[in-house]
C-alpha cells in the first residue's frame, strides 16, 4: 500500500484515513506493507500506536529507504525518504498545491515534520515550487523506489491513495505484476476548484485508469471520477471511512471552556479555498449579531490564513476570532472538546472525516449537503455550504436551545457507534475488492515462504 | 355474521415555511402557502376526489349497506375552501350518499388533549361547527388526533355530547382481550370505546403494497375472506385516507382493491356499521387507558410526538405563550398559535429510529428532525416577541409583576428521559396529564412573567449591541443552563 504521511499529524485528511484502513485491515487479518514518503530519517516513529500491540519495530536498512516492521510481520512500513507532504507535513498544513509542497534535498533535520514549512522555506522560494520541477521530479523518483521495493517485497496487491502516490503503484504493479488497486480520496477538482493543476489531473487518470478497480470513498466522489475522468461507475467500489471504535470515545474528555460559558464556534481544517473559511467568517459574523458574546475558532492552517486574519478584521471580529495555527493529537481533542458545534463550509468535501471526529469528541456538526459524510451520517444538519444564512441559523438554534444541543450530541454518538462507522466494515468491503483483483488478475500467485527463506 | 366498521382519517397540516432566524421580527410569513396548496392539490387528485367518487359510487350501489365513517381536521377543509373548493364539493357528494357518517376532533388536528383541556374543547366545538357548516350533520363520536385517548378524557368527551371513542386497540391496554368488540370507557362517562383492529387495519394501510409480504398480492376477495373470519363481533379498519392513491399508489391495485371490497364483503355476509351504531351497543368490558395511547409509531403512545428533548422543549415553549396570548385577546395571535398546535409539527422533530422515521417522513418538508425543531422554535420566537410588545402596550406588565410576586413556582416543563419514551408514558405519564397539565398551565404564567421582566433589561443592553434591535441574544441567555451539559 502507498500512502503518505505515517503516522498522520492531524486531524482528518488522506493521513488519518490511511491509518484507518491500516488499522482495520490488520484486524482483518490482511498484512500490510505500508510504503510511505518520510522527510527525514527518524530514529523513532512517535505515537504509532498500532505498535502497541504488534511489539517493536525492528529496524532495517535496505538502500535509500528504511523498513520498519511490527515483530509479527503483518505490518511493515517502508518510509522513502523523500519530503513530499500531501496537505503539508506540517499538521493541518497547506493543499500540495500551495506552499507547502516542496522538495529540499539532503534536508535532515526533524524540524519540518513539526513545524509548517512557512517557516522553513524562505519567502522568496514559496510559490515558486508550486507544482514545480521538485515536486514532480520527487513523485517519479517516489514512483523508482516503488518499484525496487515491490520487486523485493512480498504481495498479492497494491492499494494506492491519490494522485500522489498513483505513479508508485503503477510502477509497483509494472515491477511485480499484481494488480492495483487506486483509493479515491478528493480529485484535484474537489482540492482546487476552477484552478485546477493539469500534470495532477492527468496523474489522477492515469492512476484510475491503470487500476483493476478503483475505490471511492463517498457516491458524490465516484460520481465526479466518472464524470470528470471516464472511470466507468462499474469499476468503482465505494467504501465511506470509519473511525476506530476501540479508541476511547473522545467525549469523556470535553475540555473546558478557555472563554467561560460563553458559546464556541469551531472551524477544524486546512486554510485553503476548499475547506470555506472565508464562508466560516461571514457565518461568524452574522452569528454574532444574534450572539454578540460567542467566540469563533479557526483550527489549522493554510494559504489562506493571511487573508483570513485580515478579513476577520475587516469584519470587525477581531475580538472574537481565535487562531489556533496547525493542531495535532492531544490539541485536536481540545478544540472538539471546547466547541459548541463544528462547522463545516466546504467547497467540496468528498467525505469529511473532520464531522466523524468532531461527533466522536461530542460536538455536534453542521456539514455541507453533498458531502461524502451526508451520505452516511444521519444526525447532523445538513446544509448547502454557500448558504451562510442557514448556518448561521443552525448555530444560532444550537446556542440558544440546550435541548437541541443534548439531542445532537446523544443521537450523533450513539449513531457514530453503529458497526458501519467503525473501521472494521470499511477493512472488509476493502478486503473484498482485493480478494476480487486478485481473483480476476490472470497472473499467478507468487511462493512468499520462497521469498522469505 | 361480522360487523365492519370502516373509517379514514383526512387531515393535512398547515406547514412552516423554512423560518430562520433572520426571519424574526422582519414580518415574514410562518406558512408556507405554496407547498402547503401544492400538497393539497396533489393529495386531492390522487386520492381524495377519485376515492370520494369510488366510495360515493359504491355506497349508491349497495343502497347504503356499504358505509364508512370519516374525519377531516378543520385545518384540512380550510384550506380546501380557500385552496380547492372542488374538493369540498367533492366531500359533500360523497356525504349526500348518506353512507358516510362524519367524526368529531379538534379543528387544529392538535396535541391539546395533553396540555389544555379548555383549549381542547374550544378547538373540538370549532371542529363541530365546521362540519354543521359545510356538511349539516353534527358528529356523533369521537376521534381525537392520531387517536389519542386515556381515561381522563372520557368525561371531557362525553361532556361535549360524544357517545363514543375511537382508540388504538393496542395490546397494552387490551391485554389480550379482543379488539372486535364495543367497551365502556372506565368511570361513569358512559362513553363506548371502539378499539383499532391494526392488523386488519395494517394489512391495508402498510403491507399493501409490500412486495416482502407473504400474502401480497392482497385482493379484496382474500381481504373481505379475513373481515368474515373475525365472526361475531365488529371489526374496527382504521387507517389514513391518504392510503388510497397516496401512502399506495394507484398502480399498486389500491383503487381496485376499495371499489370491489364492498361487494366482496356483503356477499360473504359481512356488514357494514358505523361508529354511531357500535356506540348505541352494551359493552363486553370496560377498557382502562391508564396512559395516552395513539395509532403512532410503534410504540402506541404519545412519544411521536413527545418523545424527545425537542419536542418537549418546543412543546412546552408553546404552552407558556398559551396564556398570553389570550390575554391579548388577538385573534391573529391565537390562530397562529392553534395552527402551531397541530400535531404535524412536533411529529417532524420524532428522532426515533429508522422504520419510523420513514413514516414520519411523509409529507415532510424537513430533511430532518432537527431543522424542524429550528423552524418551529424560530416562529415561536417570533410570536412570543409580538405578543410581548402587544402586551406591554396595553399594560399587562402589572399583572407580571403580580404573578411573580405571588408565587415563584418553578415551571413544571415536560420532561422525560430520551430513547425512553415508553417508560416516560409509563411511569412519568403525570406530566401530560390533564390535571397536571392544567398546574403546569398556571404557574407558567409565573415562569413567562420572569421571564418578560428580565428581558427588558436584557433587551436594553443587546440592542446597543445590534444596530436592527433584535435583542434576541439576552432571552436565550437565560434559556442557556448556567452550566453546560457536558459539566453538569
Amino acid at each position: 500500500m502507498f500512502g503518505w504521511e505515517f503516522p498522520p499529524a492531524q486531524a482528518g485528511g488522506l493521513a488519518t484515513a490511511t491509518l484507518g484502513l491500516v488499522k482495520g485491515l490488520l484486524r482483518s487479518d490482511v498484512a500490510v506493507t505500508l510504503v510511505v514518503p518520510f522527510p527525514m530519517d527518524a530514529p523513532t516513529v512517535p505515537g504509532l500506536r498500532l505498535l502497541s500491540t504488534a511489539g517493536e519495530f525492528r529496524r532495517a536498512r535496505r538502500g535509500g529507504a528504511s523498513l520498519w516492521r511490527a515483530a509479527d510481520d503483518q505490518l511493515r512500513v517502508w518510509r522513502v525518504p523523500a519530503p513530499l507532504h500531501a496537505y503539508g507535513g506540517a499538521a493541518g498544513g497547506a493543499a500540495p498545491d500551495q506552499v507547502s509542497v516542496h522538495y529540499q534535498p539532503g534536508s535532515k533535520t526533524g524540524v519540518l515534520a513539526d513545524r509548517s514549512v512557512t517557516d522553513v522555506i524562505p519567502a522568496a522560494n514559496r510559490g515558486a515550487d508550486v507544482y514545480g520541477v521538485n515536486l514532480m521530479a520527487d513523485v517519479e523518483r517516489f514512483a523508482d523506489v516503488a518499484a525496487l521495493i515491490a520487486e523485493e517485497e512480498p504481495h498479492d496487491v497494491i492499494d494506492t491513495h491519490d494522485w500522489i502516490t498513483f505513479g508508485a503503484g503503477i510502477s509497483a504493479a509494472a515491477a511485480s505484476g499484481r494488480p492495483l488497486v487506486a483509493h479515491i480520496h478528493a480529485t484535484e477538482m474537489d482540492r482546487s476548484g476552477e484552478w485546477i493543476n493539469g500534470a495532477i489531473a492527468v496523474r489522477e487518470r492515469e492512476g484510475m485508469h491503470a487500476a483493476a478497480r478503483v475505490i471511492s470513498t463517498s457516491s458524490v466522489l465516484a460520481r465526479r471520477v466518472t464524470q470528470v475522468y471516464d472511470v466507468l461507475p462499474d469499476r468503482i467500489d465505494i467504501v465511506p471511512l470509519g473511525i476506530d471504535h476501540r479508541e476511547e470515545p473522545w467525549s469523556a474528555s470535553r475540555a473546558t471552556n478557555p472563554f467561560g460559558t460563553a458559546p464556541v464556534v469551531l472551524f477544524l481544517g486546512r486554510v485553503t479555498h476548499q475547506k470555506g473559511p472565508e464562508r466560516f467568517l461571514e457565518v461568524a459574523r452574522r452569528v454574532a449579531d444574534f450572539v454578540p458574546r460567542a467566540h469563533f475558532v479557526v483550527a489549522g492552517t493554510g494559504d489562506l490564513l493571511p487573508h483570513i486574519i485580515e478579513r476577520t478584521v475587516e469584519l470587525g471580529l477581531a475580538e472574537q476570532v481565535h487562531f489556533t495555527g496547525a493542531l495535532r493529537g492531544a490539541e485536536v481533542k481540545h478544540a472538539f472538546g471546547m466547541a459548541d458545534v463544528c462547522v463545516m463550509p466546504s467547497v467540496s468535501e468528498p467525505f469529511g472525516l473532520v464531522a466523524l471526529e468532531s461527533l466522536r469528541a461530542g460536538t455536534p456538526c453542521i456539514i455541507p449537503r453533498d458531502a461524502g459524510v451526508a451520505e452516511v451520517l444521519r444526525n447532523a444538519f445538513k446544509v448547502e455550504s454557500w448558504d451562510v444564512e442557514e448556518m448561521t441559523d443552525k448555530i444560532v438554534a444550537i446556542i440558544r436551545y440546550p435541548e437541541l444541543l443534548a439531542e445532537l450530541r446523544d443521537r450523533a454518538t450513539a449513531e457514530l457507534l453503529e458497526e458501519r462507522f467503525g473501521l472494521e466494515l470499511p477493512a472488509r468491503r476493502t478486503r473484498a475488492v482485493y480478494e476480487r483483483v486478485v481473483r480476476e488478475s490472470a497472473a499467478p500467485a507468487r511462493d512468499h515462504a520462497a521469498h522469505y527463506n | 355474521m361480522t360487523d365492519v366498521c370502516m373509517y379514514m382519517q383526512v387531515h393535512q397540516p398547515y406547514r412552516l415555511r423554512r423560518y430562520r432566524v433572520f426571519d424574526i421580527g422582519t414580518g415574514a410569513p410562518y406558512w408556507d402557502d405554496a407547498t402547503n396548496h401544492g400538497v393539497l392539490r396533489r393529495v386531492a387528485d390522487r386520492c381524495y376526489v377519485p376515492t370520494n367518487t369510488i366510495l360515493a359510487e359504491q355506497i349508491r350501489r349497495s343502497d347504503g349497506a356499504f358505509r364508512v365513517a370519516m374525519s377531516c381536521s378543520g385545518v384540512l377543509l380550510e384550506q380546501l375552501e380557500t385552496g380547492a373548493p372542488d374538493v369540498i364539493d367533492s366531500f359533500r357528494d360523497l356525504v349526500a350518499t348518506g353512507g358516510v357518517e362524519l367524526l368529531g376532533e379538534t379543528y387544529y388536528h392538535s396535541v391539546t388533549s395533553l396540555s389544555n383541556l379548555d383549549e381542547f374543547t374550544t378547538q373540538v366545538r370549532a371542529h363541530t361547527a365546521m362540519v354543521e357548516r359545510l356538511f349539516g350533520v353534527t358528529p356523533r363520536v369521537f376521534r381525537n388526533t392520531e387517536l389519542l385517548y386515556h381515561d381522563g378524557l372520557a368525561g371531557q368527551i362525553a361532556g361535549m355530547g360524544f357517545r363514543g371513542v375511537l382508540v388504538e386497540g393496542a395490546d397494552h391496554i387490551l391485554h389480550g382481550r379482543t379488539p372486535n368488540t364495543v367497551y365502556a370507557a372506565v368511570g361513569d362517562s358512559g362513553l363506548r370505546l371502539l378499539p383499532r383492529n391494526y392488523r386488519l387495519s395494517d394489512d391495508v394501510a402498510f403491507r399493501f403494497s409490500q412486495r416482502s409480504w407473504n400474502e401480497w398480492p392482497l385482493t379484496a376477495d382474500r381481504y373481505a375472506s379475513w373481515l368474515a373470519g373475525v365472526g361475531a363481533g365488529s371489526a374496527h379498519i382504521f387507517i389514513d385516507y391518504e392510503t388510497f392513491g397516496e401512502h399506495q399508489w394507484a398502480e399498486t391495485g389500491i383503487f381496485d382493491f376499495i371499489r370491489h371490497l364492498p361487494n366482496e364483503c356483503l356477499r360473504r355476509g359481512v356488514r357494514f356499521v358505523h361508529p354511531s351504531q357500535l356506540a348505541a351497543r352494551d359493552p363486553t368490558d370496560t377498557l382502562g387507558v391508564p396512559w395516552a395511547t395513539s395509532w403512532a409509531d410503534t410504540e402506541r403512545d404519545a412519544s411521536a410526538w413527545l418523545g424527545n428533548r425537542l419536542q418537549q422543549a418546543a412543546f412546552n415553549r408553546l404552552n407558556r405563550l398559551y396564556e398570553p396570548i389570550c390575554a391579548t385577546g388577538d385573534g391573529v395571535f391565537l390562530d397562529s398559535w392553534r395552527r402551531l398546535s397541530t400535531s404535524d409539527h412536533l411529529y417532524y422533530m420524532s428522532t426515533k429510529r429508522l422504520a419510523d422515521a420513514e413514516v414520519h417522513s411523509y409529507f415532510n418538508p424537513y430533511a430532518n428532525p432537527y431543522d424542524a425543531f429550528v423552524a418551529y422554535m424560530n416562529v415561536l420566537q417570533d410570536l412570543e416577541q409580538r405578543v410581548d410588545a402587544v402586551g406591554a402596550a396595553v399594560g399587562a406588565r402589572g399583572r407580571v409583576v403580580e404573578l411573580v410576586s405571588a408565587e415563584r413556582a418553578p415551571t413544571q416543563p415536560v420532561t422525560a428521559a430520551p430513547m425512553a419514551a415508553a417508560a416516560m408514558a409509563a411511569t412519568e405519564q403525570p406530566l401530560v396529564w390533564p390535571r397536571k397539565a392544567k398546574t403546569q398551565h398556571a404557574t407558567s404564567g409565573g415562569a413567562k412573567g420572569g421571564d418578560a421582566k428580565g428581558r427588558s433589561a436584557d433587551a436594553r443592553s443587546a440592542d446597543t449591541r445590534s444596530a436592527d434591535g433584535r435583542g434576541a441574544e439576552g432571552r436565550s441567555a437565560r434559556r442557556r443552563p448556567a452550566k453546560r451539559p457536558s459539566e453538569a
